[in-house]
């Protein structure tokens, strides 16, 4: 059974994460710790690679229904805002529209256009 | 009625199937509306979600307890990305200069922007720290959180407005650019909308995808080394 044994990976992996977050103190979630030695381990060693793939593509592709509960938490906090609402929305919702046109920008100035020649698929 | 929804909240599994069911009908319901890009899957399951818990007045707390099976997968999904990253390593490494001159400006904006529009309009420091960290993933952003102050659920409703915003923007912003590029997509999702940009970079294609988690991991992680620090040099 490939995607339980690239799933014990997942959690190998995750755990470690909280073991070092846990040791250094860090403000970093184990989470994105996991994901960068999981990233780390399959560039020099890639053991286990297909299992791993296994268990994450189908993760990966509910995602979004995992981030759900957290999502529909927004609706519910609205009372929090009390009294700054004009001042919150505006610095969310500016600050998001501004901070995505400087990125685009920025780096499609640093970027340049797709190179077609370099391809390095997987 | 409300003792028969008081049992069956007991379990996790209502909650559970709520939040299965609003996944399903809000992508039924996206797909009968031509999948607009400017709304996020996510956006519409929400709506369907809030409406129905409000609908059945279950308390949020109480199916969040429940969703909280869910939300384990959470962590085991995050490590998963690293292998989308692995697989386009490649396309990363080959981009690796622009990458490292892009990310830390980018990073620095899009918490700068925020702090200072809502300090221009003369939000309390508690609230300026608040929104902060406000497009970095929620796991790391806690963690951000708990070093420099502010309300939690304040902090946690700007992360969703500022991903749902960051779609429809990144979406907005590339066809007046007329951008194509699915890194370049995919990493100002990552980078401004965290998880929610990055479920919606996956949506348009692998390669949005792993440059989205790219984005999302390094802003993360950036900010949480050097935002606190930030805050203390400011001295809000």
């Amino acid at each position: 059974m490939p995607a339980l044994r690239g799933f014990l990976w997942l959690l190998g992996f995750l755990l470690l994460g909280e073991t070092l977050v846990t040791l250094t103190g860090l403000p970093v979630s184990a989470g994105v710790v996991g994901l960068l030695l999981l990233t780390g381990w399959l560039r020099l060693h890639g053991g286990g690679l297909d299992d791993i793939a296994a268990a994450a593509q189908p993760l990966i592709a509910v995602l979004a229904l995992l981030i759900l509960p957290g999502v529909v938490g927004a609706f519910f906090l609205l009372d929090a805002l009390a009294g700054q609402w004009t001042a919150i929305l505006a610095a969310l919702i500016g600050g998001t529209l501004l901070s995505v046109m400087t990125t685009l920008a920025l780096m499609r100035r640093l970027m340049g256009e797709p190179p077609a020649a370099k391809e390095g698929d997987a | 009625m409300t003792a028969l929804l008081d049992h069956l909240l007991t379990t996790p599994l209502l909650a559970i199937a709520l939040t299965l069911a609003a996944q399903a009908a809000g992508a039924r319901l996206l797909q009968a509306l031509g999948a607009p890009a400017w709304c996020p899957s996510i956006l519409a399951a929400a709506l369907l979600l809030a409406g129905t818990l409000a609908l059945l007045s279950i308390d949020y707390a109480d199916y969040r307890r429940g969703a909280a099976w869910l939300m384990l997968l959470l962590g085991p999904a995050t490590v998963a990305l690293g292998l989308p990253l692995h697989q386009q390593m490649p396309r990363i490494l080959a981009l690796w200069r622009p990458l490292l001159a892009c990310l830390p400006v980018a990073v620095a904006l899009a918490a700068a922007y925020a702090v200072g529009i809502a300090w221009w309009l003369g939000a309390p420091p508690e609230i300026l720290a608040a929104l902060a960290p406000k497009s970095v993933t929620a796991p790391i952003a806690l963690g951000i959180n708990a070093q420099i102050g502010g309300p939690v659920s304040l902090m946690m409703g700007g992360l969703l407005i500022t991903g749902v915003a960051a779609v429809g923007f990144v979406s907005l912003g590339a066809r007046l650019l007329g951008i194509r590029d699915e890194r370049l997509i995919g990493l100002a999702l990552g980078l401004n909308g965290h998880a929610i940009g990055t479920v919606r970079a996956f949506e348009i294609g692998p390669v949005a995808g792993a440059f989205a988690s790219l984005g999302m991991s390094l802003t993360g992680i950036l900010s949480a080394l050097f935002l606190p620090l930030a805050w203390r040099l400011l001295g809000a």
